[in-house]
């Protein structure tokens, strides 16, 4: 058995030496983690404006119905969507099983009720002025909508960087959708528990360190352009 | 102004927030270059009236007529928020310097250098050179006032319709307000101005409207005689 | 135009979208879910082979040391997706792989009677041991064969982690107990619904047995404080065949990648690879393609002492 500390070390050998196996699953996690926000949060954050401005019968059910949303397991996501993409499922015809698409689907569905619900909340902090003074200087709505945003822009950015917290480190859903094959749908989390369980623990511990560092990074550069954008 | 004198009217507007009437077949006209004010207590309906005609709340029913006949709210809204411009009472100001706020109310950018000239013109023109690139969260109540006034200006309006523009002012910000409102005036920007306190209004004000219980009513400038104010463009 | 009104507790504002906007959204939705769909449709020139197998051919290696050559031989690419042989078997059914790569024939036999798989190849095979606390509890090292062993453990209750995944070793395992006319019990028999190098490791953090199939002990050796138990046994051989999965019920499937995979594992080059793979001084599978005898024990001790 390798101690901690003997795994520790290893781990970060394989960090600073520039492991290629080791690199390939950071990228792979970041390129669909990345690719699922991007997708998600134009229609997340439409949905949550709408939800805080607008007015029509079952607002109120649909904005604690994300609230609700927040808290499913990500494998029950997983499950859902591997039933409907499976051949045997109802859109098994698009042969979406166990490829990096199904793992996006996955985390955008993860990733919408966080981004719609912390959305919500944020744009509903907005001073309503920003939106009419927008509009009656002549914004069009999706400016306005877009004017309204940057106002609020640092809760926004929260909402995302949850978001990408999230999705980045869920395992479950990601193990299912993408079947965690080599260089294909291997991301961190994944590559973290098979490394686990072949009892490999300087590749789990070197990508747990990346994690963490993505964490921290993402976090100090929250504080830091919320300390360059606001008057003291 | 290339295009001719504003007339626009807005005709038995009602709007009701669930028992209570605030509006009652109010009907009231904006012509350029002229100054309205609109006087009645606190809560009265005064701002619902004043976003009504800025296109920024629906009424119940009303019908508007813009120079080519009477039409429904809902159908003109958008072409009322590109002519009217409305103020809030605390005007609000975009996170960003006094420039970018200015740069807003410009819609076409593409000429920089232009851009540039005439957000350097509506900050000498509302007295606002020095404080061009303080944040404008952190400017006064007058300067506020100020910031917004110049951007009306640059957004050349056809109205111009003010929410209580002098109310928790100093008197020297009072009288740069109105010094600027003048100048709007002169300009030919219909002027509609809502305040309790129509004193402040009257070197400016062509004529008081009082709405009091749901009913506007013109109110003559002896102040005694109040006729209802109905159908007068008819 | 459509427009929503909108409104806090007394005030109304009206928020318009366009309608081309919203049609062009809708598009690009549309547009970003059913293309990728698209691109995986071409089956004819399809390089992608879907393998789903146990977590024993990809956990000891054998795979990243095999698939490298066939892809560069071949083009073709092999997704691996490493579960317990019933899901692999699942998968299989459902259509969700091409091909599998599994150990458990009894299993095998009735997916290809069910008409799922048209024909199964025989790859290698390696065996089974029983691993376990080195002061061997049970003391099943003295015991004449397996189903000996297991009744020792259930008599002693001696802690026993099963692997509870439907996987090939489960299947068999669950027979070993069956052959021994034992029902475990929960108290000392434990299931952990995992992989097999997860359940190594759950059994050396417990001090308990567990089966497992000779090729991940290996890889995990010496990694872990079991020991080897019992082995040997006749009943203890595991062989690994490999499927098609069959074109009756999936048209799309891509069979031809599959066929390609099933002809290049069962040639020569690549039983020879598999013969050749080693962890340290230790070859892990024996390769079976050639012949259709039954591994006798000898092969087996001699492979691995």
């Amino acid at each position: 058995m390798e101690t901690l500390g003997n795994a520790t070390s290893n781990a970060l050998f394989l960090l600073i030496s520039g492991d290629a196996e080791l690199w390939k699953i950071v990228a792979i996690s970041f390129q669909v983690s990345i690719t699922a926000i991007l997708i998600a949060t134009p229609p997340a954050l439409l949905t949550a404006f709408v939800l805080a401005y607008g007015k029509f019968p079952g607002r109120r059910v649909l904005i604690s119905l994300f609230s609700t949303l927040l808290s499913i397991p990500a494998v029950v996501i997983g499950l859902t969507l591997y039933l409907l993409l499976s051949r045997q499922g109802p859109l098994g015809e698009w042969r979406l099983l166990f490829t990096q698409t199904a793992m996006i689907l996955g985390q955008i569905a993860l990733s919408f009720p966080i981004l719609v619900a912390m959305g919500h909340s944020a744009l509903q902090s907005a001073d309503r002025r920003a939106w009419e003074t927008a509009l009656t200087l002549g914004a069009n709505p999706l400016h306005a909508v877009a004017t309204v945003m940057w106002e609020v822009r640092f809760g926004l950015l929260a909402a995302l960087l949850a978001a990408f917290g999230r999705i980045v480190a869920e395992v479950g859903a990601s193990m299912m959708l993408g079947g965690n094959i080599l260089n294909y749908t291997r991301n961190i989390p994944t590559a973290i528990a098979l490394e686990t369980s072949k009892g490999d623990f300087s590749q789990g511990i070197a990508l747990g360190i990346v994690l963490l560092a993505l964490s921290f990074t993402l976090n100090a550069l929250f504080y830091h352009l919320r300390g360059g954008g606001q008057p003291a | 102004m290339i295009e001719s004198p504003l007339k626009l009217h807005f005709n038995d507007i009602h709007k009701r927030f669930g028992k209570r009437h605030v509006l009652i077949g109010a009907n009231i006209q904006l012509s350029g270059g002229a100054c309205t004010v609109l006087t009645g207590p606190n809560g009265v309906g005064k701002t619902t009236l004043l976003r009504i005609m800025a296109g920024l709340e629906k009424p119940d029913r009303g019908s508007i007529d813009m120079g080519l006949g009477a039409t429904r709210w809902r159908r003109c809204y958008a072409a009322l928020r590109t002519r009217i411009l409305y103020l809030h009472q605390h005007p609000y100001l975009f996170d960003g310097s006094v420039s970018s706020n200015l740069a807003y109310a410009i819609s076409d950018k593409h000429n920089r250098c232009l851009c540039q000239q005439r957000i350097k013109e509506a900050l000498k023109w509302a007295g606002l050179t020095a404080i061009a690139e303080n944040h404008a969260k952190t400017v006064s109540g007058g300067e506020r006032q100020r910031v917004a006034l110049a951007r009306a200006w640059l957004r050349e309006p056809r109205a111009l319709l003010l929410d209580e523009p002098t109310a928790n002012l100093d008197p020297e910000a009072r009288t740069r307000t109105l010094e600027l409102l003048f100048r709007l005036k002169e300009s030919g920007i219909a002027l509609l101005i809502a305040s309790h306190d129509p004193h402040h209004f009257a070197s400016l004000a062509d004529k008081h409207l009082q709405l009091t219980q749901g009913i506007l009513a013109e109110e003559l400038s002896d102040n005694t005689n109040v006729t209802p104010f109905r159908r007068a463009h008819s | 135009m459509i427009y929503i009104p909108c409104s806090s507790a007394h005030k109304i504002m009206h928020l318009t979208l366009h309608k081309r906007e919203i049609q062009a959204l809708l598009i690009s939705l549309l547009a970003m879910f059913t293309l990728p769909a698209a691109a995986d449709g071409n089956n004819t020139t399809n390089p992608l082979i879907r393998l789903a197998t146990t977590t024993s051919t990809e956990n000891s290696g054998l795979l990243n040391h095999l698939l490298p050559v066939f892809q560069s031989a071949t083009g073709y690419r092999v997704h691996v997706i490493a579960v317990g042989t019933g899901k692999a078997l699942r998968m299989g059914q459902d259509g969700d792989v091409d091909v599998v790569l599994v150990h458990a024939p009894q299993a095998e036999a009735g997916f290809v009677d069910a008409g799922y798989g048209d024909h199964r190849h025989a790859v290698m095979y390696n065996d089974f041991v029983v691993v376990g606390p080195g002061n061997d509890p049970a003391n099943i090292k003295t015991a004449d064969n397996i189903t000996a062993a297991m009744g020792k453990i259930a008599t002693m209750q001696s802690l026993f982690i099963s692997r509870g995944d439907d996987s090939g070793t489960h299947k068999k395992e669950k027979l070993l107990w069956k052959t021994a006319g034992i029902k475990p019990d929960n108290g000392w028999h434990k299931e952990a619904g995992q992989g097999m190098g997860k359940v190594l490791q759950i059994a050396a953090e417990l001090d308990a047995y567990t089966l497992t199939d000779r090729g991940t002990w290996l890889a995990y050796r010496d990694k872990s404080t079991l020991t080897i138990l019992f082995e040997g046994d006749e009943a203890l051989h595991n062989p690994y065949g490999i499927i098609a999965v069959s074109t009756t019920r999936y048209a799309d499937i891509n069979h031809t990648g599959a066929l390609a995979l099933v002809k290049w594992i069962t040639s020569g080059e690549a039983q020879q690879l598999i013969g050749d793979y080693r962890i340290g001084k230790t070859r892990l599978f024996t390769p079976s393609a050639n012949s259709d005898r039954v591994a006798t024990l000898d092969d087996i001790s001699d492979n691995h002492q």
